[in-house]
C-alpha cells in the first residue's frame, strides 16, 4: 500500500512540475499542455491526456493556477490555464529540489561506474 | 477549507460538473480533429478517447480534487439509509418506534430537569445564595425555622457571608376597595432585596432604614397589581388598606420573582423587628438567606456557621447548631430526587432502546452480509463500510428523534404538574436547549447502537461472505454479544420495575393511612382573627360566625381550629410536668392546637380514652387539654394519662396547669406523609394565655361542599363585613394535593418500568425469533434425525429463560443499590423488598416465557422437508 502511494506521489510531483513549467511559457489549454509535454520530452514521457486534468484541478485548488474560458488562436472556446505568482514560486522550489535529486543520482551513478571499471 | 466554502462548492456542484464535461469534450474534439486525417469521424473519436484515457475515471479523479467527495459520500449514504428505511418498513417502524420511546421520554425528562434544576433562578448569582436553618433534630426538626435573635447575631458575627437577611411569615387582609381578601404575604428585613440581588419592575423596594422605623410601605407582586389594581400605572404611592391600616405601595416586583416558601406571595412588607423580638430565641418563624463571600465554599460556611450558632446559643439548653443549604436545593426540595430518579429511569429506557436496536441491526447485519461482501469486492474499504453503516444508524436515529419529540410534547404537559409549589411555574417547553439535547442524544444513540453492528458487519472477510452464499450459520461465536445485550436490558428493566414497585407500595401505604378524621364532605377555610386581638371579642366572634354557618342548609356541623388539619408541620410548644425542672424538658416538643368545642365531632375524630371537650369546660380556672396517642405513649407508656397535669406555651407562676381529660386517636395534623408527633389540643375559650386563635374553620356538610361556599362567605360577612375568607378547600382536595407529587412520581416510574419491560421482552423475542429463522436448516436436520418438537421447543425456550434469569439476578442486585438513592421518595416508609422482588420476578418471567415461547413454538413446528430446502 505504502510503496504504491510513494510512486503516485513521485509521479504526481513530476507531472505537476511539467505542467507548471509548460505554463511558464504562457497561458495554455489542456490539449496544448499535453502536446507540449509530449513534444518537449521527445515522447519519452507518454502521458495519458486525461491524467492531466486531475493535476490541473488540483493545482488550481492550491492556488498555483487560474483558469478561464477564452477564445484565442482558433474560433473555439477553450479553458486556458495561467500560472499565478504562487505557482511561479512553487515551480522554482520544485525545480531546485529536482536538481538536487538529479545531482545526487548522477553522483551515485558515476561512483558506481567508476567502481565497475 | 471551512464549512461555508464546502457548502458553496456543494451548491455550485452542477456548474462545476458542467464545466468539467465541457472542458473534456473540447479536448476530445480537438484531438479528434488533429488525429490522422483519413479516419472516419467515429474512428477519429475512438482514437482521441484512446489517447485521453478513461474519461469517467478522470472525472472521478477531478472531483476528488474538489474536496467534497466526503460530503458527497455522506449524502449518498444518507440517501441509501433512507432507501433502506423505505425498503424494510416493518423493521424501520419497530426501530423508529423503539427509538422514539427512548428519545421522547428522555427529552421530556430533560426539559423538566432543565427547568427545575438547571435554569438560572431569578436572583443575581443564585449559586452563591444559601439558606440557614436551626439544627434541632432532638425535637424532630433537623431544619427548623430560625429566630430573630439568631438572625441578628449571625448577621453581625459571621465571617463567611457578605450579608444575611431574614423573611418572616405575614398576613395581609386587603379591604377598602373591593371584596375583603386575605393574600399571602411575607415580612422581609430591609436587606433581603440586596442579598437576593433583585430589582423591582416599578418603583423601589423598602430600605433597611424604613424597615427599622416600621414605615408602613409595601411592595406588591405583579399578579396582585394586575388582578386587584388592573395593572394601573398610578399604583405607586397609592395608600391601600392592609390589616385595617393604610400602607403605601412603593414598588411592584417583576412577574418572575418569587422566593421561599411559596411562589404566590402577593405582598412584601418590612419585618420591623421590635427590640423585644430581636432578643427572641424561641420565635421560630424566620427563613434566613445569605450570600456567600467570594471564595468561601459551602463546606466552609457550614462549619463556620455551625460553630458560630453553638456559640450564640450557648446559654440555651441545648445550644443549637446551624445547617447551611444552597437555595437551589431548598427550592427544588423533594422534587430534586424524584426528577433525578426519573431522569435515570428515562436514561435506562433510552439505553434499552439502543440495545434493542443494536440487536436488531446485528441480526440484520448477518442478512446483509452478502451485500457487504459485494461492496467490499467492488473496492469499498473497511472505513468506508463502517461510515456507511453508521450513517444508516444515524438516519434511523434522526427519524426516531423526530418521532420522539412529537411524543415528548404530551409527556412534558404531564410533567408540568411536577413543578414544586416553592418554585415559579417553570416553563416546561420544547425550546432550543431541549431540542439541542434531543439532537445530541439522537446522535449519541445512533453511534451507540450503530457501532457494534457496523464493526461486526464490516469485518466479514470478502471471500467468506461471497462463498457462504448468505446461508448464515455464523455459529455460537456471534451470539455472546447479543446475549450480553439481552442480559443488560433485562437487568435495566428489572431495576425500573423494582423501583416502580417500591414507589407503588409507598403510594398505596400513603393512600391507606388513617388520617384520624373523615375526609369526605369536609370543607375548610380560614377566617383570620388578627382584627380580634381582644380575647373576649375573639371568642365571641368565633362562636357567632360558627353559629351563623350552622344555620346554612346542608351544614351538619361546624368547628374551628388554630391550624387547618393536615397542613401545618410546625406550630409546636415545649411542655412540662409538675415534677420536672425546666431544664429537663428540652426534648419535650408537641404540636399545640386551639380548637372549639365542636371541632372533634365535626372532623370525625375518635377517642382512645377519656372525653372530648364539653359544656363544663368553660372557665379558665380549671383548664383541660386533650392529647393524642403519640403524646400519651411517649409520656405515659403503659398507663393512662388521664388526670395528669402539665404546663405549656407559657411558664412562670401564672401559667396554667392543664389537666389531661382525654386521649384522641392520632390525627395527621402535620400532613398526610409527615411523621406523627405528640399533640396537645385546648379549648379556645380557655386559651387566653396564647396568641393562637382558631382561624381555621371546618364544616361537615350533607351536600356537595362546593355548593355552600358562597353561603358560608355570606354567613361570615353577616357577622363582620370586613372579614376575609381564604384558603377555601375540602379536606379531600388537601389530601389529593399532598399525594399528587408521590402519585405522579409513582405513575411516571411505573409507566417507565412497563415501557422498559415491553422493550426488553421485544428484544428477547427479536433475538430468539431471529435465531430460529437463521437456524431453520439446522432444526430441519435435527428433526430429520429424530428430534421431537418438544426437544426443539426446549432448546430454544431454555436459552431465552436462562438469559432472563441472568438478567433478573443482575437487575435485582442493581435495584437494591438503586433503592438506596430513592429513600427520600419513600416518605419514611420502609417498603418490604420481598413483595416487590417477587412481583417483578413473576412479571418478568411470565413476559419472558411468552417472548420465548412464540419463536420456540415456531421452531418446533418447522416441517423438516421445508426446512432442509430452505434457501
Amino acid at each position: 500500500m505504502n510503496s504504491r502511494q510513494d510512486k503516485i506521489e513521485l509521479l504526481r510531483g513530476t507531472l505537476d512540475m511539467l505542467i507548471l513549467r509548460t505554463l511558464l511559457l504562457g497561458p495554455a489549454h489542456g490539449h496544448q499542455i499535453a502536446k507540449h509535454i509530449q513534444q518537449s520530452t521527445e515522447d519519452v514521457l507518454q502521458v495519458e491526456h486525461g491524467s492531466l486534468y486531475p493535476a490541473l484541478h488540483r493545482l488550481k485548488e492550491k492556488g498555483w493556477l487560474t483558469s478561464k474560458w477564452e477564445t484565442r488562436d482558433t474560433k473555439r472556446e477553450f479553458k486556458y490555464y495561467r500560472l499565478t505568482a504562487a505557482g511561479k514560486k512553487q515551480l522554482a522550489a520544485e525545480e531546485s529540489r529536482w536538481e538536487q535529486l538529479v545531482r545526487a543520482i548522477a553522483r551515485v551513478a558515476s561512483t558506481v561506474t567508476e567502481v565497475a571499471k | 477549507m471551512n464549512l461555508w466554502q464546502r457548502l458553496k462548492i456543494l451548491l455550485s456542484r452542477q456548474d462545476r460538473e458542467h464545466d468539467l464535461a465541457r472542458e473534456i469534450r473540447a479536448h476530445l474534439d480537438l484531438e479528434a480533429e488533429e488525429a490522422a486525417p483519413g479516419l472516419s469521424p467515429d474512428e477519429a473519436r475512438y482514437a482521441a478517447q484512446r489517447v485521453f484515457g478513461n474519461s469517467t475515471s478522470v472525472k472521478e479523479d477531478v472531483r476528488r480534487t474538489w474536496g467534497w467527495t466526503r460530503w458527497d459520500q455522506l449524502l449518498a449514504d444518507v440517501r441509501y439509509g433512507l432507501r433502506q428505511v423505505r425498503r424494510n418498513p416493518a423493521f424501520s417502524a419497530i426501530a423508529i418506534a423503539t427509538l422514539a420511546l427512548g428519545i421522547g421520554v428522555s427529552t421530556a425528562m430533560f426539559s423538566a430537569v432543565d427547568a427545575i434544576l438547571i435554569r438560572p433562578l431569578p436572583y443575581a448569582d443564585a449559586g452563591r445564595l444559601v439558606m440557614i436553618w436551626d439544627e434541632m433534630s432532638q425535637i424532630g426538626f433537623p431544619k427548623h425555622h430560625s429566630t430573630p435573635a439568631e438572625w441578628q447575631e449571625w448577621r453581625s458575627h459571621n465571617t463567611v457571608f457578605t450579608d444575611v437577611a431574614a423573611a418572616e411569615s405575614g398576613q395581609a387582609a386587603l379591604s377598602g376597595d373591593g371584596e375583603p381578601e386575605q393574600v399571602p404575604a411575607r415580612k422581609f428585613t430591609g436587606n433581603l432585596w440586596t442579598v437576593l440581588g433583585v430589582q423591582p419592575l416599578l418603583g423601589r423596594v423598602f430600605t433597611e432604614d424604613e424597615d427599622k422605623r416600621s414605615t408602613p410601605v409595601v411592595v406588591i407582586s405583579y399578579g396582585l397589581w394586575q388582578r386587584r389594581f388592573g395593572g394601573s400605572s398610578d399604583i405607586l404611592g397609592r395608600k391601600i388598606t392592609v390589616n385595617d391600616s393604610p400602607w403605601e405601595v412603593i414598588g411592584v416586583m417583576p412577574r418572575d420573582f418569587y422566593f421561599l416558601p411559596a411562589r404566590d406571595i402577593d405582598i412584601w412588607m418590612p419585618a420591623a423587628f421590635s427590640a423585644e423580638h430581636l432578643r427572641h430565641f424561641s420565635w421560630h418563624d424566620e427563613l434566613i438567606v445569605a450570600r456567600l463571600k467570594p471564595g468561601v465554599t459551602l463546606q466552609q460556611a457550614q462549619e463556620s456557621m455551625a460553630a458560630l450558632s453553638l456559640r450564640v446559643t450557648a446559654q440555651l439548653s441545648p445550644p443549637r447548631a446551624a445547617v447551611v443549604v444552597p437555595v437551589r436545593e431548598e427550592l427544588a426540595g423533594r422534587t430534586q430526587t424524584s426528577l433525578i430518579v426519573l431522569l435515570c429511569a428515562s436514561a435506562a429506557i433510552l439505553l434499552i432502546s439502543c440495545v434493542n436496536l443494536a440487536n436488531l441491526l446485528l441480526s440484520r447485519g448477518a442478512v446483509r452480509r452478502r451485500e457487504v461482501a459485494v461492496r467490499a469486492a467492488l473496492g469499498a474499504g473497511r472505513g468506508r463500510l463502517i461510515a456507511q453503516f453508521l450513517t444508516e444508524s444515524l438516519v434511523l436515529a434522526g427519524l426516531g428523534a423526530a418521532a420522539g419529540i412529537a411524543l415528548a410534547i404530551p409527556v412534558i404537559r404531564f410533567l408540568r404538574t411536577l413543578v414544586p409549589e416553592t418554585m415559579a411555574i417553570a416553563n416546561l417547553t420544547l425550546d432550543g436547549r431541549v431540542l439541542a439535547f434531543s439532537a445530541a442524544i439522537a446522535i449519541v444513540a445512533g453511534l451507540t447502537f450503530g457501532l457494534a453492528p457496523a464493526l461486526g458487519g464490516s469485518r466479514f472477510a470478502l471471500q467468506e461472505g461471497l462463498r457462504d452464499g448468505g446461508r448464515g450459520s455464523s455459529g455460537a461465536r456471534s451470539y455472546w454479544f447479543q446475549h450480553a445485550l439481552i442480559v443488560l436490558e433485562t437487568a435495566l428493566a428489572v431495576v425500573l420495575l423494582t423501583g416502580g414497585g417500591l414507589l407503588l407500595q409507598t403510594f398505596q401505604h400513603l393512600q391507606q393511612l388513617d388520617l384520624g378524621i373523615r375526609s369526605e364532605k369536609l370543607l375548610t377555610f380560614e377566617a383570620p382573627l388578627f382584627r380580634y386581638r381582644d380575647f373576649d371579642k375573639r371568642v365571641a366572634f368565633v362562636n357567632a360566625e360558627l353559629e351563623e354557618i350552622r344555620r346554612i342548609p346542608g351544614v351538619a356541623s361546624a368547628g374551628a381550629i388554630s391550624r387547618i388539619p393536615l397542613t401545618e408541620i410546625a406550630g409546636t410548644t415545649r411542655y412540662r410536668f409538675p415534677d420536672q425542672l425546666p431544664t429537663q424538658t428540652r426534648a419535650q416538643d408537641a404540636l399545640s392546637r386551639v380548637v372549639t368545642r365542636e371541632y372533634f365531632s365535626t372532623v370525625g375524630a375518635r377517642l382512645r380514652e377519656g372525653r372530648f371537650f364539653d359544656i363544663s369546660d368553660r372557665l379558665s380556672q380549671s383548664p383541660v387539654v386533650l392529647v393524642n396517642e403519640s403524646f400519651a405513649d411517649r409520656n405515659f407508656p403503659g398507663r393512662s394519662p388521664l388526670g395528669a397535669k402539665l404546663q405549656f406555651g407559657r411558664s412562670g407562676p401564672k401559667a396554667y396547669w392543664y389537666t389531661i381529660a382525654g386521649v384522641v386517636k392520632e390525627i395527621r395534623d402535620r400532613g398526610v406523609a409527615q411523621e406523627l408527633k405528640p399533640a396537645i389540643y385546648r379549648l379556645h375559650e380557655q386559651a387566653d394565655q396564647t396568641g393562637d386563635a382558631p382561624v381555621g374553620i371546618v364544616v361537615r356538610t350533607t351536600v356537595d361542599p362546593a355548593s355552600i361556599v358562597a353561603a358560608v362567605r355570606q354567613a361570615i360577612w353577616s357577622v363582620d363585613k370586613n372579614e376575609p375568607v381564604t384558603h377555601v378547600q375540602t379536606v379531600e382536595e388537601i389530601v389529593a394535593r399532598q399525594l399528587s407529587a408521590p402519585s405522579q412520581a409513582t405513575a411516571l416510574l411505573a409507566a417507565f418500568a412497563m415501557l422498559a419491560l415491553l422493550l426488553a421482552s421485544l428484544g428477547l423475542y427479536g433475538v430468539l425469533s431471529y435465531a430460529v429463522t437463521q437456524r431453520t436448516n439446522e432444526i430441519g436436520v435435527r428433526m430429520a434425525l429424530g428430534a421431537t418438537s418438544a426437544n426443539i421447543l426446549m432448546s430454544f425456550g431454555r436459552r431465552g429463560i436462562a438469559l432472563t434469569l441472568v438478567g433478573l439476578g443482575v437487575g435485582l442486585v442493581l435495584a437494591i443499590i438503586a433503592a438506596r438513592f430513592m429513600t427520600t421518595l419513600l416518605y419514611g416508609f420502609r417498603p418490604g423488598y420481598a413483595p416487590a422482588i417477587a412481583l417483578v420476578s413473576v412479571i418478568l418471567l411470565s413476559v419472558a416465557v411468552i417472548a420465548c415461547l412464540i419463536p420456540a413454538r415456531r421452531a418446533s413446528r418447522i416441517d423438516p422437508i421445508v426446512a432442509l430446502m430452505h434457501e
